[in-house]
């Protein structure tokens, strides 16, 4: 469904992608860890071509870019069946909740004003926001915001949604109503790939995990696996880092 | 010359200067709305940072900002048509109107350009990165994203421009034109009642700004809807200038505003 092949990025003299690799199946759930800085953002950036990366190939579906040699027309395309999720919500300002979620649909996807708006309200109701249609992102809570930048990703129906740690810019009693919608659409069986450093969360919603570390994966493997028994010293390291003692003892 | 105030006279005059706001005003949105193309062309060159065209662009703001507005009227109306005829047009015949309107199109060009610059650069990345996301084209984050927003950011600075351009166009009367000042000028010379004639002259302008700035006020609120002016609207200690400002920075978080 998903694959990147030997995906490599550099910012000037840094490189940052060292050549990744990564297959996702349809209705996976994949949560990608690792350092700050390790790559993670800029990964995620690459897949949907925020980030030009200098080589490598991605395809979601039947969408493929030849990194080395990407045509504008190809890159549209890849756009189109990938959704993201950022961290800062990045929702359009001088735009409606409903508004927001409609603007893919009516702009891009060309859906009629009616069934967009229709579609887009019943998306609002489904991550709890059925109250908040004509609110402006100014006049949201950041939970509610970044509920309303998952209800806009839901709404292109695309075949994978990117989270860069959809709750890290939240306080933290916002955390839970995020992550409860995150949870709720992977039930669904919607393809996700999600950047965090929500440990637990991971463990819990991800069907595997990805551990990265200066712009390699290092190490993946099925989560409870993952937590449990790491391979990698870099990973243990990490893991002793982030998880407060005694939690992952199961 | 009498020895005090008439105000009959001031009446008088205000009622006989009506006839020429038409000519002021027609000036000032000609000028105001040819200029806002010629400054949203020139702004592009900026904000894409095209080679060549970005100099060019950034002289002509400095020309037009740098020099009398006076003198640019004059070097337009005795250069342009030197220039022209280079390409053999006669434009002999031309109203002086058209040449007065290029000068303060030209001139209000170089400063909305500077004002679209501004403003474009206070929508903030992370909205446009979010149209492209959801699989905009560049075009379409640029129309539906970035503009809206940044015509709304733009409109106190606009709304500036509005009031200066009104009061500019009293400069118009230099080339001749018989638009409000150029008439006060002409109404005494029977009377010598000059100060009566300026002083309506002044109420008249005056009265002008006023309606155009509680317009454009409204517009502005309109445009800014999205961005509640709550507490600071019950909160009178804080200028609406302020509001404002605070409106355009509030357009600006990214970072800073949701890490907190
Ligand atoms: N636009 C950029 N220009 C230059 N360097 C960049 C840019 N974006 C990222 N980097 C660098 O690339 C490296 C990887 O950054 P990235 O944001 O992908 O890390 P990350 O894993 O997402 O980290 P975090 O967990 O802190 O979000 C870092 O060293 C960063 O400084
Ligand atoms: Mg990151």
């Amino acid at each position: 469904m998903i694959a990147l092949k030997q995906i490599r990025k550099s910012f000037g003299k840094q490189e940052v992608l060292k050549g990744i690799d990564l297959a996702v199946e349809k209705g996976e759930v994949v949560a990608i860890l690792g350092p700050s800085g390790s790559g993670k953002t800029t990964l995620l950036r690459c897949i949907n071509y925020l980030e030009r990366p200098g080589s490598g190939h991605i395809r979601i579906g039947d969408a493929a870019v030849d990194c080395g040699h990407p045509s504008k027309k190809d890159i549209h395309r890849l756009r189109g069946r990938s959704a993201m999720v950022f961290q800062q919500y990045h929702l359009f300002r001088h735009k409606t909740a409903l508004q927001n979620v409609m603007e893919g649909l009516v702009v891009v996807q060309n859906v009629p004003k009616e069934e967009a708006r229709r579609r887009s309200a019943e998306l609002l109701e489904k991550v709890g926001l059925g109250a908040k249609l004509d609110a402006y992102p100014s006049q949201l809570s950041g939970g509610q915001q970044q509920r309303v930048g998952i209800a806009r990703a839901l709404a292109l129906n695309p075949d994978v949604i990117l989270f860069d740690e959809p709750t890290s810019a939240l306080d933290p009693e916002l955390v839970g109503e995020v992550l409860s919608v995150i949870r709720k659409i992977a039930r669904e069986g919607i393809t996700m790939i999600i950047v965090t450093h929500e440990m637990a969360f991971a463990q819990e919603v991800a069907s595997r995990i990805v551990f990265m570390d200066d712009g390699a994966v290092i190490e993946e493997g099925e989560p409870a696996e993952f937590f449990r028994s790491p391979r990698e010293e870099r990973t243990k390291q990490f893991l002793k880092r982030m998880t407060p003692e005694g939690v992952y003892n199961i | 010359m009498g020895a005090s105030v008439d105000v009959s006279y001031v009446f008088e005059y205000f009622v006989r200067l009506l006839p020429s706001v038409g000519i002021t005003l027609e000036i000032v949105a000609l000028s105001l709305l040819i200029g806002s193309a010629v400054g949203m062309l020139v702004a592009l060159p900026r904000l894409y940072r095209i080679p060549v065209l970005q100099r060019l662009s950034q002289v002509y703001v400095s020309f037009f900002r740098g020099t009398p507005l006076l003198i640019q009227l004059f070097l337009i109306y005795y250069g342009l048509p030197e220039l022209l005829k280079l390409v053999h047009a006669d434009v002999s015949r031309t109203p002086v109107l058209v040449f007065v309107v290029a000068a303060y199109a030209l001139h209000s060009g170089a400063f909305i350009s500077e004002a679209i610059r501004a403003a474009v650069g206070a929508v903030d990345r992370g909205q446009v990165e979010a149209g492209y996301a959801i699989g905009m084209t560049g075009f379409q984050a640029f129309r539906r994203i970035v503009l809206p927003q940044a015509i709304a950011v733009a409109m106190p600075v606009f709304g500036n421009l509005v009031i200066a351009n009104l009061k500019d166009t009293s400069l118009a009367f230099s080339l001749g034109i018989m638009e409000l000042t150029g008439k006060a000028q002409t109404l005494p010379t029977m009377s010598q009642r000059f100060f009566e004639s300026y002083l309506a002259l002044a109420l008249l302008y005056f009265i002008l700004s006023f309606i155009l700035q509680k317009g454009l006020y409204r517009l502005e609120r309109r445009l800014l809807r999205h961005e509640p002016a709550d507490g600071s609207a019950s909160s009178p200690a804080k200028g609406r200038r302020a509001r404002r400002r605070e409106a355009a920075a509030r357009l600006n978080l990214t970072e800073e505003g949701a890490l907190r």
